[in-house]
């Protein structure tokens, strides 16, 4: 092997090694809402890494987001966390049950400002 | 400074629109019983006919004589107020707070396009403020307050471009961008930004008095 085609393939391993290294987290971790649902998205991907996020925020109780509403009403002691948001959720609201957007914002948005905590502007979730 | 956006897109919203409403109602009561206190000809003389005509006829660009008179103008002023009402009630963030606070929605424009225009609205102020320098007829008429109402008009546009493509912090430039709109409201009806509500009955006596009474067009 001549050292011009060590030195190729080196470099050339180095590479496929690093994109495989860096693609790691973006599989193992909840670091991105699901947004399939939406189509085309308006505004890049809210930024939401579930496990940092409920451990800086004290969540344990799963329900708090992830609810089930039945006949209109919360139901208490249930959770839906083996559920993506648009299984309920469709684009557009049907009768009381918020869109996906709306349930999304007021989901997130809601809770910051009843908390005075975590973002609240559109630039600071959806960052560019 | 979570407290003080929660702050402007709340209390302190409800409070601009509520001054801008009922501080419109008593401009236009104020001034229509000045009319009939001092006026009453005025109402005499007003015509609906010819008052729509004359609207319309100032609502089209370069249409009218002295319009032509002043082309480069005239399309800025054009492009400024179509932009302003067009982002106002058509920029997608504005439809999405109403509809997540309200429960109502209408279509939007796209993003893009919105953008563009916000930056034409900035570009419009600034050169309206050129030309109150440079123009000696209307650098006469000029004093500072033309400058501070044309900075009022241009700030949420100029924080709104901010806010949207995140040059600077997002959460302090949607702040100002709210605050200023908000100031912006509240001075409508206590400004020279009162032509809002005055330039349709202005324009409409115009209007009347040249079709009624001179039986000429006023444009």
């Amino acid at each position: 092997m001549t050292p011009r085609r060590f030195s190729f393939l080196l470099g050339a391993s180095f590479i496929v090694a690093l994109s495989v290294l860096g693609a790691i987290p973006a599989w193992t971790q909840d670091t991105v809402l699901k947004t399939q649902a939406f189509g085309t998205l308006t505004r890049p991907v809210a930024l939401f890494d579930h496990d940092t996020h409920n451990e800086k925020a004290g969540l344990d109780d799963c329900a708090i987001c992830h609810h089930v509403y039945r006949n209109g009403k919360l139901v208490a002691g249930e959770s839906s966390e083996d559920k993506a948001c648009s299984d309920c959720h469709t684009l557009q609201g049907q009768g009381r049950q918020p869109g996906l957007r709306v349930a999304y914002h007021t989901a997130c948005a809601g809770c910051h400002t009843t908390k005075a905590k975590g973002p609240l502007a559109c630039g600071q979730c959806h960052r560019r | 400074m979570e407290r003080i956006y929660i702050l402007v897109s709340g209390p302190l919203a409800w409070i601009a629109w509520s001054v801008l409403i009922l501080g419109s109602i008593y401009r236009l009561w104020q001034v229509f019983s000045l009319a009939k206190q001092k006026e009453q000809v005025l109402f005499s003389y007003i015509s609906l006919k010819y008052a729509l005509r004359s609207i319309i006829n100032w609502s089209i660009p370069w249409n009218t004589t002295n319009m032509r008179l002043h082309p480069i103008f005239t399309g800025v002023a054009f492009l400024f107020h179509i932009g302003f009402f067009v982002i106002l009630i058509f920029l997608s963030a504005h439809v999405i707070m109403i509809e997540e606070g309200f429960g109502l929605s209408w279509p939007t424009i796209p993003d893009a396009l919105a953008d563009v225009m916000a930056f034409l609205v900035v570009g419009a102020c600034i050169f309206f403020g050129v030309r109150r320098i440079v123009r000696p007829e209307v650098a006469f008429v000029t004093d500072w307050t033309d400058f501070a109402l044309l900075g009022l008009v241009a700030a949420p546009f100029l924080t709104g471009i901010l806010a949207y493509h995140q040059w600077g912090d997002p959460l302090l430039m949607t702040i100002l961008h709210m605050l200023s709109a908000e100031i912006l409201l509240i001075s409508i009806p206590f400004t020279r930004l009162v032509h809002m509500l005055f330039a349709p009955f202005t324009r409409g006596y115009i209007g009347s008095e040249f079709g009624m009474v001179r039986h000429v067009k006023d444009w």
